[in-house]
Formats: structure tokens, sequence, C-alpha cells
């Protein structure tokens, strides 16, 4: 545990400075500091889908669908009285829970099979959102979400930034921390040959499942926090473009790689903020970015520099690539 | 045969696939500190009976003991922990990681695994000290077979079940696997499936002739080489 501290340590301080700094210098301008904020958010989602996806070997695409059920919950929590600090564990756990669910799968599908049935799910989840129009408030969404209490007042402004960025910080812990473990090597064992992993004597299944419960619990914590920061929730809050974008940022920056999602979520998580004037171009560009990323960056900025320190613990794999298309 | 002790035991295994009949009341028994063969043609039952054995398939009759306890149906996870694991007839390692990162993910659920000396000794023999910052799929054929065996050492397997491990290689070479071969059962409990009578014949202290999902008879290797209907049905065709 403390190697692993000291392995990444540097990488981590500098991330900590820079996501505590980012709130206070963007802290004169709400707007940006608002879009800093939501990159913080993004930094937990690719953490956890950085973990399914650069280790596990999975493209869950049904990770919004999870973000969204926790944020549901939570706002359902509050709105039933509890304080946001009860709601989000609860909601966070539950999602978690269903995220295992979700990813049974899993367990018999591989690779391109898992993605197109985790795109049904996201879809299913997405409709449902729609549909249970008393739990969701249907296509409306729903707005005004009070802010989390925090000291006797409510948590805004700039201290909810540093919340968000404690949270990103701590989210890039618990990731070096797990893929550093056991957990992390028995993780890559799966991605690149799960039966071969098996007859070594690595229990597949449980490895699946506990992969699926902490990404998922990455995905809801981070949809929990989401719905007051922005205070508004609705189903396209959560629908698969996010299950994208998440997947994306951790695909640009470098699968497998510690802080390949870092880079990926600082270069893309403010892009939809600063070409809202210009949202018919902002699909193209995502569209572009995608291609171009399978075509020309199969392992991602950092996999791709071939930089093998940077790469966790090395494994950088450019063999996802092969596998996906088998 | 009194007072050996069975390494593994196979009891009447029958393992269909739809209509077709792979094993049918297949009984092998393995003992300690024995080298057991398996020869048969194609499509006779030989990687399906170590399929069975190593759980990678559930027969629907029979049982499977090892070392007494019953292991019927454990997944391979369940097997590598009683210390059952195998090799693959088409080399398998994890290519895109090192060779230190292989060796290491096969520790890394081992409930009996080598400390780091003994593994540094056994990177030794295997002569792939040199080789452990290497990606594995980077790696000659013999090599990789090598590190197949390694990755099962630092497990301290008690019984390595190896699907043709000369498979592909030279002839130089297969004097060499034959001369590892050779040291690993002093070391671990072997059990290999070969169509070359060479590694058969040097290894193995009782042979086991399948024919057609069924075993056919099991003898020393100069028993079976003796045997009429051995040559006809196998070693006639395949010696010609």
């Amino acid at each position: 545990m403390t190697d692993a501290l000291r392995k990444h340590g540097r990488g981590l301080l500098v991330f900590a400075v820079a996501a505590y700094a980012l709130p206070l210098l963007l802290a004169g301008n709400r707007y940006f500091a608002f879009i800093g904020g939501i990159a913080l958010l993004h930094v937990v989602w690719t953490a956890g889908m950085s973990l399914l996806y650069g280790y596990a070997g999975l493209m869950p695409l049904m990770f919004a669908g999870i973000a969204g059920i926790s944020a549901y919950a939570a706002v359902g929590l509050m709105a039933a009285g509890f304080a946001f600090w009860t709601a989000l564990p609860v909601a966070a756990l539950f999602a978690a829970l269903v995220g295992v669910g979700l990813g049974l799968p899993a367990l018999r599908l591989k690779g391109f099979y898992f993605t197109l049935c985790s795109l049904v799910i996201q879809t299913v989840i997405t409709l449902a959102f729609v549909y249970f129009v008393n739990l969701t408030n249907g296509d409306t969404g729903i707005s005004q979400i009070a802010p989390p209490a925090w000291f006797g007042g409510p948590l805004q402004g700039v201290g909810f930034d540093l919340v968000l960025a404690t949270l990103a910080v701590g989210a890039m812990v618990a990731l070096v921390l797990i893929v550093e473990a056991p957990f992390g090597r028995r993780l890559v064992a799966v991605r690149e040959d799960d039966e071969l992993a098996e007859m070594l004597g690595i229990d597949v299944v449980r490895q699946k499942l506990a992969a699926f419960f902490v990404g998922s619990l990455f995905a809801a914590v981070g949809g929990a926090f989401y719905a007051p920061y922005v205070g508004f929730v609705s189903p396209r809050s959560f629908d698969v473009l996010l299950s994208l974008n998440i997947w994306l940022m951790v695909a640009f920056g470098g699968r497998g790689t510690i802080w390949g999602a870092v880079v990926g979520t600082v270069l893309l998580a403010p892009l939809p903020f600063l070409l809202q004037d210009y949202y018919k171009v902002k699909d193209v560009i995502y569209g572009l970015l995608i291609i171009g990323v399978i075509v020309l960056l199969p392992g991602g900025i950092l996999g791709g520099l071939g930089s093998r320190a940077a790469a966790g613990t090395g494994t950088q794999s450019p063999g996802l690539r092969r596998k996906e298309a088998a | 045969m009194t007072g050996r002790v069975p390494l593994f035991e196979a009891e009447g295994i029958v393992m269909r696939f739809g209509g077709v009949v792979a094993l049918r009341k297949v009984s092998v028994t393995q003992f300690e500190g024995e080298t057991l063969g398996m020869i048969g043609p194609n499509g006779s039952g030989k990687t399906t009976f170590v399929n069975v054995v190593t759980g990678h398939l559930a027969p629907q009759e029979g049982r499977v003991r090892v070392a007494g306890a019953e292991v019927t149906g454990f997944r391979p996870h369940r097997m590598a922990a009683a210390g059952i694991t195998r090799t693959y007839q088409a080399v398998r390692v994890f290519r895109e990681l090192t060779v230190a990162d292989n060796i290491a993910t096969a520790t890394v659920d081992a409930p009996n695994r080598m400390d780091a000396d003994e593994i540094a000794a056994t990177l030794d023999w295997l002569q792939l000290g040199h080789r452990l910052a290497v990606p594995a799929g980077s790696l000659t054929l013999f090599e990789q077979r090598r590190l197949e065996i390694l990755m099962r050492l630092v497990q301290r397997a008690r019984l390595i079940m190896l699907d043709e491990p000369v498979g592909g290689l030279s002839a130089t070479e297969v004097r060499a696997m034959l001369q590892v071969l050779g040291d690993l059962r002093r070391r671990t409990g072997l059990f290999v499936i070969e169509h070359a009578m060479k590694v058969i014949r040097e290894l193995a202290d009782s042979v086991v002739v399948m024919l057609a999902g069924e075993k056919l008879m099991q003898g020393t290797p100069a028993e079976i080489l003796a045997d009429k209907r051995v040559v006809d049905q196998y070693l006639g065709r395949a010696h010609a």
C-alpha cells in the first residue's frame, strides 16, 4: 500500500495541488469555476471507467446510467427529508450494487459483445428515467436541487469546488491503491486472457464482479455529487453520450495507465462548455476524436508515447484493441 | 500398486457434447512420483480428458478426486488451488505483459507459492533470468514453453498436465525440452499428452492409450508398443 503511494506519490501530489488550485484560481469567474468543478467531477468518473476499461478490459456503456441511478436516488432521498450526507452513501451503495447486477453479462460476454449488451442496458436505463415519472419527473427532469448542508450553511461556490477537488484526489488515490494492489494485477490478467488467469488460480467471476462493484461506486459517487452541484438532473444528463464521453476521456488519455484518464479528462471535459455556442460542431468534434483515437492513438496519449514509465503498472496494453476486434 | 498415494483419480468420466460422446467411462489414476503419458489419434478425447481433470469442463458422469478429496465440477481456479494445473496445446502466456509480470500474475493467487529465492533459482534453471523485462509475446516459442512451465512451478503445482509440450519446436529444441521435462518430473507430477512417441518413451512411466473416447489400454511404454491393437490403431498409421 505504501509502496503504491511512493511509486505514484509525485504524480498524486502534483494532481492534488492542481486540483485544489483550480477552484481557487478560477474563483473570480463563477462560470469557469463551474467548468472546473465539472472537470473534477469527471475525474471521479474517469477513474472508475479507467478501472473497468483500462484494467479489467470491459467497456461498460451503461456507466452513465449507474451514475444517474445514484443521482436520482440521492435526490429522492433528499426530497424525502434525508440530509445529502446520509443520502450519498445509501444512493452510491445502491447504485453500485445495481452496477454489479448489470455487470453480470460480462461473466459470459467479452469485448465487443459485452459493449453492445451494455449499450442496450444503458438505453433501458435512460427509458426508465423517462418512464418512471413519479420518481424522476420524466423528461422535464428535477431542478432546483438543494445544495448539501456544510457547517450550518449551504455548500456552494468555491467551497463545493474544493469538496469536488477532494473527491477527485480521493478517487485517484483509490485508483492507485487498487491498481497497485493484487486486485489490479488480477484484473490485468483477466483482461489479457481470462481463461489463463482462471487456470492460474484467479477466480475470474469474483474479480469481474468486484471490478463492477468498485467501478460502479466511482460512477455512483460522481452521480450523487453531480445532482446538487449542477442543481438539475434529467434523463439527458445520464445518457449514453455521457458514457461515451467518459470512455473517450480514458481512451484518449491512455487506457491502462493511471494518469491517462486525468489527461483525457482535462482535455475533454471542458469541451462541451467551451463549444456551447457551436453545439452542432461539438458532436462532429467528438466523432472525429473517437475516430482519431481509434485509428491514430489506439493506446491513447500516454500509451501512444510508448511511455511505460508513465503507464501505471507498466502493463499498458495494445492487446486490448486486438481483443475487442476479435 | 498398494501403498502408493494417488495424485488424482478420474473414475468413470463421461463427457458428451450434444449427441457426441467425447469420453466414455474413462478411469485413470495417477500416483505420486509417477509420470503418466496419454496417446491417441486426434479426436480420441485426450484434451477433453485434461479439460475435465483441470476443471474446464464438468463431466456428465464420473468423479475426479485429488489426493483423496472430491473435486468433481470444481472451476479451474479451485483446481489450481488444489495443485492441479495444465498447459495448452497452443502456447499460452500473457503476451503483452513482461516475463516478470507473468510470473507475478502466476503467484498472485497461489496459496503455496515459492519465495523470491526459489523463484530466482527456478528462473536460472529454465534460463529465463535474462528475459524478465521482455514482453512474453516477444520470446521465442521454446522460451514461451519454458515460461509456461515456470509459471506452474512458482505455484508449486503438484501436477502439471502438458498438452503436447514439444509441439512446434525444432529438433534441437525438442531435445532440449526433453531434458527440461526429464528434470521437471523430479520436481512435480507430470501428465503428458504427446504424439511424439520419443517423448512418451523417454518420460512416461505408464501410458494411457485413448481411442474414440475410450481408454483402450494402459501400460508401460514397452507394453503398449508391443500391443497389436495400439500398433494397428495408432502407431501403425503415425509411424508409417
